[in-house]
């Protein structure tokens, strides 16, 4: 009967542990706007990876054939930063455009955006490798610790 | 001496709430189960509540703040901080007295994993400053000893952290010291009181510093909901319901009469007494309202049954007292009318422990006398029961004429053991016994087949479970209560 | 740092670095000369160009240093000099200073927490700002100037070919990785990026009111650095709240890194 119980609490533990770890790698990628789904059959759906919020797609433009043109509407997301619904146009089967269609958050019932933050994976964002760039931005590096920086790296290189 | 009685033909029916399970053969079986069910589901809800713990730190993300050495110190510190402040509530909650977690594993198996949780949360507790220091300091480039100065200035609420944290070490360090000199009751309730100023002044920098208690969050909400149930059910059960049950039995000293030399037993009316009937074993609380009294609690169980007089549950019920130890002296002085403040019953030493039809009840000394009322209401068929009384003399058989006449009523077998004691490895029994080669089973040889109830001095009461075991008996069927805390 | 790279392989064009101590940090100018100068000239330039800039970070740190006992600033918090008889220069960044507190609503502060003042949060972006001024007076159109992290850029890397200067952003979990990058002067807008972390000062992982950092790192570009510079301050000291108000407010562009090290991005900063 003790074997009972204490494999019933393993399990349990184990199971809320999954739980925790799954939710946490989702808000770890939290994004409202995702990039698959770049093509959509006939209906026309755009999906999201964010599997607590699946964004039911609704179509706006035409579509034909396998490579989906048109503008789709998601559904609304909770964000931290309230909700947001997004609006995404594609064209020749990619997203060529993101836009916010409104946010809402405590202050304001709902807004237009042009320039909000929002979550983004760190796939989602302007990338380099140090090999392309001329400068490098970062917290203020004090002169001992500039020799092991980037931007050292990049100085010595072009001496 | 040993008294042997004849089986009587018929008890009185059993009665009360508690003799239900009794009638259908297999009652106390099934109710045995039932609780090693609600055994299993505590079991499981507390190490449940240490996964969420984690589960909490992990669902914020958690492991990809890990990622770096300082994250992953700083991470470490963290769940070491949750873990350590769910197991702290936890052993709140082991204390709370809460009904079903004291008639599921009973009173003192729960102060006995209470106390087991001491040592380890306290260790994850200082763990967890420590980590913090350490890690914070690394992403921060100080040292752990800067960092610790700089969070007590900088931050709000760290320095009633630090405070907790020096009132932890010194409740956990005290009640080991208390546990091994044996200071008295009201030492240990007095440092104990102060684990809840080190939990209140652990709290608030769990939700102001840290994200992962951000306003907003659902695990805000979540720990917030722990903190406040825990806060609650000590509320409720340690202060809410004494003062509901002093209210409504009403409780006055009628008479203070010796029963043996320097035993008591102190009478006591009041109402609503048919609530207490069938809780024979299980310990209340008391409190005399005089003088230089009040404030020492007295764990007794109830010597006889309460005799109720009128539907209202208006009578008188009776405790038995040796007149010793620090609180226990002056009862004796006990003037008639006192009030008394009464919480409980608590324990699990009592009918809702019972697992088989068979019942062996062994008392010694003072410990006698919870039996007394155990063997009143516990049911059993006649000749299923048997009563064992051991002390040096006769005269130390507390109520044994009382006993005498409800085994007689009842149709239980009855022993008196009295002599000096065996120095050999079984010393439970007088020492003509063991060299009369006598163990358990040569008084109830179906041992291995009962419930056996054990109330003695600890030492005693050890070689009777020793003894118990090695006839047979499973652990299950042992039940046993501290009486000399 | 065994990292080495050179981006001018694939244009050809001569980019010449050369650095210089001041304000606590390495200031580090490079330049791109115009046209195929010979070598011994673009250094002549390089040199000329590096000694203006030099001379302008070495005034104002003389002026604004606290760590300079002698200093007009430490004078001030001394108390043996009053603002209304202090420099042109002591009272202008005062004042600008303040108008940027009230701008951020409080989250960027000239004053330290015990009182003292402290311009040292706008010097830095002021000298960037004056030696990217004074690099266009002496004709100079393509160079990238790097203060302790916060940039500001003219022109571009390959002279005549519009393209942008490249900037990375450190990751604030791997100082020897980018978290990403941002083109300067792609649009002609944003030429400074400067980055604030709150590991600076002492201020570490919790920020002054009481409440731990949102944001380990804020990067914001914006058309000139003293903007990008105080944003990025006041978005670190602010959080969310803050870094709305910047979004909303200013023509930025905002890459905010949570301290659990996910991401926060104004739509610039997406691919």
């Amino acid at each position: 009967m003790k074997t009972r119980g204490t494999v019933a609490a393993a399990v349990a533990s184990a199971g809320i542990l999954l739980a925790g770890w799954q939710a946490g790698t989702q808000a770890g990628g939290t994004s409202i706007i995702t990039a698959t789904g770049t093509t959509a059959e006939g209906s026309g759906g755009a999906s999201g990876t964010n599997g607590s919020a699946p964004h039911s797609a609704t179509t706006k433009g035409t579509t034909s054939g396998t490579t989906a043109a048109g503008t789709f509407t998601g559904a609304a997301v909770q964000t931290r930063f309230g909700s947001v619904q997004v609006q995404i146009t594609v064209a020749g089967g990619t997203i060529t455009d993101v836009t916010a269609l409104h946010l809402t958050d405590d202050d304001r019932k709902s807004i237009q955006i042009s320039n909000r933050a929002a979550p983004v994976l760190r796939s989602e964002v302007l990338a380099a490798q140090s090999a392309d760039v001329q400068t490098v931005s970062g917290a203020t590096v004090t002169s001992g610790a500039y020799l092991t920086s980037l931007q050292a790296a990049i100085d010595a290189a072009n001496l | 001496m040993t008294i042997q009685l004849p089986q009587a033909q018929a008890g009185p029916a059993t009665r009360g709430p508690a003799a239900r399970p009794g009638r259908d053969g297999n009652g106390f079986a099934v109710q045995h189960r039932r609780r090693l069910l609600r055994a299993d589901l505590l079991t499981v809800v507390a190490w449940a509540s240490v996964a969420a713990a984690v589960a909490l730190w992990l669902s914020d993300g958690g492991l990809a703040a890990a990622a770096t050495p300082a994250g992953a110190v700083t991470a470490a510190g963290i769940v070491a901080g949750l873990v350590g402040m769910d197991l702290v509530l936890l052993m709140l909650l082991l204390a709370a007295r809460i009904p079903l977690v004291d008639r599921t594993v009973g009173h003192d198996r729960a102060l006995g994993f209470h106390r087991k949780l001491g040592k380890p949360s306290l260790y994850l507790l200082l763990a967890h400053g420590l980590l913090i220091a350490v890690g914070y300091g690394m992403a921060a480039g100080l040292d752990p000893v800067s960092e610790a100065i700089a969070l007590w200035s900088l931050v709000p609420d760290m320095w009633l952290a630090y405070i907790s944290m020096v009132l932890f070490v010194a409740v956990v360090v005290t009640s080991l010291v208390a546990v091994r000199r044996r200071f008295p009751y009201e030492f240990w309730y007095a440092v104990h009181l102060l684990t809840y100023a080190a939990v209140g002044t652990a709290i608030p920098h769990q939700f102001s510093v840290g994200g992962l208690f951000a306003e907003g969050t659902w695990q805000r909400w979540y720990w917030a909901a722990l903190c406040l149930a825990t806060g609650a059910a000590l509320l409720y059960f340690r202060v809410v319901q004494p003062i509901a049950a002093t209210n409504r039995h009403r409780l006055s000293v009628v008479r203070v009469e010796q029963a043996a030399p320097g035993v008591v037993n102190i009478v006591m009316k009041g109402r609503a007494l048919d609530r207490l009937a069938g809780t024979g074993g299980r310990f209340l609380i008391w409190r005399f309202l005089a003088q230089g009294m009040w404030w020492h609690p007295h764990p007794f169980s109830l010597s006889a049954e309460p005799v109720v007089l009128a539907a209202d549950g208006t009578g008188t019920l009776r405790i038995t007292v040796r007149n010793l130890g620090s609180g226990s002296g002056g009862l004796v002085r006990l003037r008639t009318g006192t009030r008394v403040a009464v919480a409980g019953p608590y324990g699990l030493f009592g009918t809702a422990a019972r697992t088989r039809d068979k019942v062996v009840l062994m008392g010694a000394g003072i410990g006698i006398t919870p039996l007394r009322a155990l063997l009143e209401s516990t049911p059993f068929a006649p000749g299923q029961a048997t009563v064992l009384l051991r002390g040096h003399s006769d005269r130390e058989l507390y109520l044994s004429h009382e006993i005498l006449e409800l085994c007689r009523l009842r149709g239980a077998r009855l022993f008196h053991l009295t002599g000096p004691r065996d120095k050999g490895q079984s010393g439970w029994l007088p020492d003509d016994a063991v060299h009369s080669g006598y163990s358990l089973t040569s008084y109830v040889p179906d041992a291995a087949d009962a419930d056996i109830y054990i109330c003695g001095p600890s030492a005693w009461a050890g070689n009777v479970i020793a003894d118990a075991t090695a006839a047979g008996v499973p652990a299950t069927q042992i039940h046993h209560e501290r009486f000399d805390w | 740092m065994q990292q080495t790279s050179d981006p001018t392989e694939a244009s050809g064009a001569p980019l010449k670095i050369r650095t210089f101590t001041s304000m606590g940090t390495v200031i580090s100018l490079a330049l791109v000369p115009d046209g195929p100068a010979a070598g011994q000239a673009a250094d002549d330039e390089l040199a000329a160009a590096l000694a203006v800039v030099e001379r302008l970070f070495r005034d104002l740190d003389e002026t604004f240093s606290l760590y300079r006992p002698d200093s007009e600033a430490s004078r001030l918090a001394r108390g043996e000099l009053t603002l209304p008889r202090a420099s042109d220069i002591m009272r202008d960044l005062y004042a600008e200073a303040h108008d940027w507190r009230l701008r951020t609503e409080g989250a960027f502060s000239p004053e330290r927490p015990d009182g003292v003042l402290d311009l040292s949060g706008l010097v830095k972006g002021h000298a960037i700002r004056e030696a990217g001024t004074s690099l266009l007076a002496l004709g100079r159109r393509n160079w990238c100037l790097n203060a302790g992290g916060d940039v500001l850029a003219g022109g571009s890397p390959v002279p005549g070919s519009g393209e942008p200067w490249r900037a990375g952003i450190v990751d604030p979990g791997n100082r020897g990785s980018l978290v990403a990058a941002y083109p300067l002067a792609a649009a002609g807008r944003h030429l400074a990026l400067a980055t604030s972390g709150s590991a600076e000062r002492g201020d570490h992982i919790w920020r002054q009111h009481g409440r731990p950092a949102e944001f380990s790192q804020v990067s914001v570009a914006a058309a000139d650095i003293v903007t990008a510079d105080i944003l990025a301050t006041a978005v670190v000291s602010g959080g969310t709240p803050m870094l709305d108000r910047a979004a909303d407010g200013w023509d930025a562009a905002i890459l905010a890194v949570r301290t659990d090290g996910s991401l926060v991005a104004t739509p610039s900063f997406r691919r």
